[in-house]
């Protein structure tokens, strides 16, 4: 994935981040939380050029949930709505290792899931852990159920981790292998250009990229990572406005990824053609 | 045993929701759905001791300087 890949007009893959499990309701009226909430969202991104929908499960009051029975109803709503590539989280700040599993555990396995490489920090007391030894396992149980790691990547260091589990489990990941390069505040990366240059300079041969971005740096974030021959992730998990004080829809932040992928020249995956470059 | 700053409503902040959801009552705010597992003390987490809002209002200071 470079600048050449860009110039080669080869197509990106948008993945629509609907729901997230830190904000609900109380921050957007946009942002679905039960099954035919997020459903109707994904088929309306799908609709938009999204082609990847990223899947975190709430219960009926918006709170969070790990249990494999939410995450069937959730993916049964949106694959019988949309035929988006279905990936879903594995994350859980404060959340025991093995509920982290149980989105693995839905009939059918989805397509992809998350996979983060090590720690972040939230609120003034939370840490989010993602030891090696739950990365491992969570990607022993991937491989097992022919599920896609999308491995997350919060800063430089998760990098070096990236580097490291190739180097000691090479049978957990296969070519391509998709990361997501995370900016923002906090335990992500900082959100700087040369910072974004300096993490896709030190992707492992083989890689692709997925840019994502926080709040007013996702629209920055979503063009660089077009013109330097990534792909993109947008949506309310990650930002909840369209612009300064206007609060956007899911949809919106997809079409408008597309409309600025197709401007520099760089086609939509349609969810055909996302699953030839991602190799599922 | 869940924060006694949590409350569930369905009405605040200028807003309604369709299902009660979780209120802070000592920051008079609807709470995050994260920080709802941290209320209700679930998992590992134990409001007394992660939650910053909680130590405020019970007057116990910050221990992040």
């Amino acid at each position: 994935m470079s600048y050449e890949a860009y110039q080669r007009g080869e197509p990106v893959i948008i993945t629509a981040a609907l729901t997230g499990g830190v904000h609900g309701k109380e921050a957007s009226q946009h942002l679905p939380e039960t099954p035919e909430e997020v459903a109707e969202a994904a088929e309306a991104c799908e609709e938009a050029g999204a082609s990847v929908v990223h899947l975190h499960a709430r219960k009926e009051n918006g709170e969070r949930t790990f249990e494999r029975e939410r995450f069937q109803e959730l993916t049964e709503a949106v694959r019988e709505r949309t035929d988006l590539i279905v990936q879903h989280s594995t994350g859980g700040t404060g959340a025991p290792d093995d509920l982290r599993h149980e989105p693995l555990r839905t009939d059918p396995a989805p397509d992809m899931a998350s996979l983060d490489m090590g720690p972040l920090n939230r609120y003034q007391h939370l840490t989010s852990e993602n030891t090696r030894a739950l990365v491992e396992a969570l990607g022993e149980e991937m491989r097992e159920r022919g599920i896609k790691p999308e491995v997350e990547v919060f800063n430089g260091g998760h990098l070096n981790e990236v580097h490291g589990l190739l180097d000691r489990r090479p049978d957990l990941l296969e070519e391509p292998y998709h990361t997501t390069l995370i900016f923002g505040g906090g335990t992500t990366a900082m959100p700087t250009p040369k910072n974004f240059l300096n993490l896709i300079e030190h992707l492992p041969e083989g890689a692709t990229f997925n840019t994502l971005a926080f709040g007013p740096h996702q629209l920055p974030f979503t063009a660089m990572g077009i013109v330097f021959g990534g792909h993109v992730r947008v949506g309310l998990e990650d930002n909840r406005y369209f612009r300064q004080g206007e609060l956007a829809t899911n949809e919106q932040l997809v079409a408008r990824a597309a409309t600025l992928a197709e401007t520099l020249e760089r086609p939509v995956a349609s969810p055909d053609e996302a699953r030839e470059i991602l190799g599922l | 045993m869940a924060c006694p700053y949590l409350d569930y409503r369905d009405e605040g902040e200028d807003r309604s929701f369709d299902t009660e959801r979780a209120y802070c009552t000592a920051v008079d705010a609807f709470v995050q759905p994260m920080r709802a597992d941290i209320c209700n003390d679930r998992y590992d987490l134990h409001h007394a001791e992660d939650c910053e809002f909680y130590k405020e209002a019970a007057g116990e200071g910050s221990d992040d300087a």
